[in-house]
């Protein structure tokens, strides 16, 4: 019983920062309507800009794009609670910035373009807090606690720190100051109005923009403030970890329904005191095998709640029907909308303009590219390059498919998974299983890879799938989660290296191998697309009510999608543990999946033509650049280049990502509707004598 | 008997869109449903289709099959078809590509089996059948196009042609007029009688379109909350009083 106690204070403590973290999402949602899945990244940016004020650090402000280099740095350095004013004063203008020059574009936009644009910016400001801030765990020492750790009381044999009982006070404090602003001040009655209804609240002389701006710059104090406990509570993070952790605010606040204040504080606690118990006897047990049990058993009760479909979720959050494309409204017209889908751009402007080569030299392009493509890359490994190319080379072809099964997954079939790097995980669990376990000879352990991910992915797939936009993306994200913490620990590392046989163990004849697999991997998404599998996926896509009309199951269609999207990723998580020797941490994380979500969509995510154009530009090129030294120092700017560019490409078409071709071709052929065309149609269709089409089936 | 619809109830929360729904199609008629804004008459479309599952009451089709047990997906292959009332297509989906997809259950092949390509000639079938139902509506010359690209009326007739191509016994029709302009709305009379006669159907229409209603249907069934005021032939239903004073009004006089 003092045992089961002794983790209560824990428990208890983390429970509240989840709680205050998913009161600061529950309040831009409620103003905004926005899922702000940036929110564990904008806490970390605080959390690490306030002990880095607090520790007096240099801070160094590395440019290298490219072939650039450039340093900046100062050094500045503020006692604890003169730093936290000054962190909570960055974090109200960062919300400002962001929502003045960020968000404010998407105010009527539907779910799943605020879903990807949070994502967006969520990839913008964790690449810029380890840009500025390193990539070396902050660890918060005694003297930097936000209260000291030195013990408060004891009940019975149970000690309670000062840092524990200030921190629960300091988020209790702030859950009434919520309270009362929510009760008794104007501006809190106005979004509740506006959480309720927009237009009436609008239309009641409230200014909807206003509660934008407020909510956003309130959100993201609470989200710095969340920050720099959590930071101080973990004692050792890095960004990483601090979004990791907010994932468990957002799964409290989805519990929530997303509006309701005490059901996501309840529920926030709920998380902590669990996952902390969990984590407790798991640890005690003494086994590894027990490794993340506390993620799988909290997030798995997220999971199951969702699932269960509480009245009170799903009355608070919109339900976009037929998640992408519902306006037919005109749009924001501008050239921008060319690079949307560089393959698409190219043939509608070569449709509207004849195009630089005639449409039978075109036909011959395309026909031979794919040939010249290959001998080269057949011969590519035997070309003078410089030795440090192969193994960047090799690795693009990881990228390829990676980016493929995001094609699938996001583009063909419209539903936007975090899960991707679960599955490499589980892709690169199943080869060590094969290799290391079964002892299977070369090619099976891929072949165990890839079968392994298919009862994963139904297993995750079937409630998943059952949701939509918002749930969808929480299920997943919960689930790649678990795959951080509970798959990757067991086959990652020295220790579990995968047995390959000896021919294989040089980068040259693995580049054959994953270039035959790669290539039989795109003629099957290839013929995939061309068939009626193909064709369903984008029905779904478009509307799934219409789908249904014609015979097609919504959910199995999509079920198929994801499997097959995932047996994609699966099939990239062993070439991983074939190229590095285990699945890495860096590969199977959520930050991962995020980051090339956004290298998908800003290279092309409709076409087979996207993952060339993004291996290239995001996985091969940087790489290249940076030369030898390329593993010494990390850059994020293609990160942050690629998150500008996709948040920038998603303002142009705020509609979502199916509607994107459309702007292209309203932009290139200007389409002006004839009066008279539809009129003329109709009765040459209705006069015309044709004989009739054959009996019923 | 077609479709016979017993008693149809459905509330959403206080509110009785259907209120005991009564009525029966014979084979090869076709009927037009009236009835003012928020009569019932989508929501029973959505009951017949399957998005909406009523809360009491019957939908027997063909004498046999009860359609409330059954999923919206099944509608099709038990040949019921339906035309959207906001002529609803997948918008970034080329013209060809939507009839194709239409035909998604007569290609009868699994996701692997129609991958490897053992399926290729019921695929070459569901082409054949596009080509020749854009053939029967005209829109050949738009094959390639999505449907986003094309006027409304244009894609009436592009759901149309993916309506013919699944040949259903029962055909529902939402408002075929909306959104087209009084000009081609007349044009779409013969337009519809053609595609009854083509497909041998029994059509059920709804359709706010006075002139266009009543020179189309056999037989006029009117609703008003949910429920069913009047059903016989068009003269007849046109001088019904309850219809005259809940729908018509003084139009009936003028029509």
């Amino acid at each position: 019983m003092t045992e089961f106690l002794s983790t209560l204070p824990g428990g208890i403590v983390t429970g509240a920062v989840y709680a205050l973290l998913a009161m600061g999402l529950v309040f831009t949602y409620k103003a905004t309507r926005v899922p702000n899945f940036a929110y564990g990244a904008l806490a970390a940016l605080v959390a690490f800009f306030h002990y880095s004020i607090v520790t007096g650090r240099h801070v160094g402000f590395h440019i290298n794009v490219l072939f650039v280099h450039l340093n900046v740095g100062w050094t500045l350095r503020l006692p604890f609670w003169g730093a936290v004013f000054v962190s909570l004063a960055f974090a109200a203008v960062a919300g400002l910035v962001i929502e003045r020059f960020i968000m404010r574009p998407f105010a009527r936009a539907p779910m799943v373009t605020h879903i990807l644009v949070t994502l967006g910016l969520m990839l913008l400001v964790s690449a810029l807090a380890q840009q500025w801030f390193g990539a070396n765990d902050l660890i918060v020492p005694n003297n930097q606690a936000i209260f000291p750790r030195t013990s408060a009381f004891a009940l019975g044999s149970v000690k309670v720190s000062w840092e524990q009982v200030g921190v629960i006070g300091l988020v209790l404090a702030f859950g009434a100051i919520l309270y009362w602003f929510f009760r008794y001040t104007e501006t809190g009655l106005a979004i509740r109005a506006a959480a309720t209804d927009r237009d009436v609240a609008s239309l009641q002389g409230v200014s909807v923009r206003q509660l934008s701006l407020i909510s956003w710059v309130g959100g993201t104090m609470t989200a710095g403030l969340a920050g720099i406990m959590l930071a101080s509570l973990v004692v050792s993070s890095n960004p990483g970890t601090l979004v990791l952790l907010s994932i468990k605010g957002f799964a409290a606040a989805i519990v929530g329904g997303m509006v309701s204040f005490p059901i996501a504080v309840v529920a926030g606690f709920a998380i902590g005191i669990v996952g902390e118990i969990v984590r407790h006897y798991s640890a005690h047990a003494n086994s590894t095998i027990f490794v993340g049990a506390d993620e799988i058993v909290t997030l798995g009760a997220v999971v199951v709640v969702l699932a269960l479909r509480p009245r009170w979720i799903f009355k608070g959050i919109r339900e976009d029907e037929d998640a992408g494309v519902l306006a037919r409204s005109a749009g924001v017209d501008l050239a921008i909308g060319r690079w949307i889908d560089p393959v698409e751009a190219y043939r509608l402007w070569r449709a509207s303009t004849g195009g630089l080569v005639s449409p039978a030299v075109w036909a011959w392009i395309k026909r031979v590219f794919p040939f010249v493509l290959g001998a080269l890359a057949l011969v590519f490994p035997f070309l003078p390059l410089p030795a440090f190319w192969t193994f960047p080379l090799n690795l693009s072809f990881i990228y390829l498919l990676v980016v493929l099964s995001y094609v699938v997954l996001v583009g063909w079939l419209g539903q936007i998974s975090l899960a991707l790097g679960a599955f490499l995980a589980v892709g690169g669990a199943g080869a060590a299983i094969g290799a290391n376990t079964l002892h299977l000879p070369f090619p099976l352990p891929i072949v165990t890879g890839v079968l392994l991910s298919i009862p994963v992915s139904i297993l995750v797939g079937l409630p998943a799938l059952r949701l939509r936009g918002l749930h969808f993306a929480v299920v997943t994200l919960a689930f790649a989660l678990v795959a951080e913490r509970a798959i990757v620990p067991h086959f990652a590392g020295t220790a579990n290296l995968l047995v390959k046989p000896s021919y294989l163990s040089s980068d040259r004849p693995l580049y054959y191998v994953f270039l035959a697999l790669t290539v039989i991997t795109f003629a099957f998404a290839a013929r995939i697309s061309r068939t009626k599998t193909g064709r369903a996926f984008r029905a779904v896509r478009d509307s799934e009510t219409v789908a249904s009309a014609y015979g097609i199951q919504p959910t199995r269609t999509k079920l198929t999608g994801f499997v097959v999207s995932g047996a994609i990723a699966a099939l990239a998580g062993t070439m991983v543990a074939y190229e590095l020797g285990s699945v890495q941490t860096g590969y199977a994380s959520v930050l991962f999946s995020i980051t090339w979500l956004a290298y998908a969509v800003v290279a092309g995510i409709t076409s087979l033509a996207g993952p060339l154009i993004a291996a290239a530009i995001f996985g091969l090129l940087p790489a290249l650049s940076q030369g030898e030294v390329h593993a010494a120092k990390i850059s994020h700017w293609p990160e942050v280049t690629a998150a500008a560019l996709l948040i920038t490409i998603m303002a142009f078409n705020p509609q979502g990502l199916a509607s994107m071709a459309r702007f292209l071709r309203t932009r290139v052929s200007a389409h002006e509707e004839e009066p008279d065309e539809d009129l003329r149609a109709i009765e040459a269709a209705a006069s015309v004598e044709r004989p009739k089409v054959g009996a019923p089936a | 008997m077609i479709l016979e619809i017993d008693d149809v109830r459905l509330a959403f929360g206080g509110v009785h869109a259907l209120d005991g729904a009564t009525f029966s199609v014979g084979e090869g008629q076709i009927v037009g449903i009236i009835g003012p804004n928020g009569a019932g008459k989508t929501t029973l479309f959505d009951c017949i289709s399957g998005f909406r599952r009523p809360d009491s009451g019957r939908i027997v089709f063909d004498e046999r099959v009860d359609l409330v047990s059954r999923p919206a997906h099944d509608r099709v292959v038990l040949g019921i078809g339906r035309l959207f009332q906001q002529a609803k297509l997948w918008p970034s989906v080329s013209v060809r590509d939507i009839i194709r997809t239409a035909q998604h259950r007569s290609i009868r092949a699994g996701f692997f089996r129609s991958v490897l390509g053992f399926a290729e000639a019921s695929e070459r079938r569901a082409s054949e059948q596009a080509d020749e139902a854009l053939e029967l509506v005209g829109l050949s010359a738009h094959a390639d196009k999505p449907a986003m690209e094309l006027s409304t009326g244009m894609l009436r007739l592009c759901e149309i042609a993916a309506i013919v191509s699944v040949r259903p016994r029962l055909l529902l029709l939402d408002e075929p007029s909306s959104g087209i302009a009084q000009k081609e709305t007349e044009a779409l009379l013969p337009l519809l009688r053609r595609l009854r006669d083509t497909l041998d159907a029994t059509v059920l229409v709804i359709e706010h379109d006075m002139p266009l209603v009543m020179g189309l249907a056999d037989r006029i069934v009117a609703m008003a909350e949910g429920r069913v005021i009047a059903d016989g032939t068009p003269a007849q239903v046109q001088v019904h009083p309850e219809v005259l004073q809940s729908y018509l009004g003084t139009r009936a006089a003028s029509a």
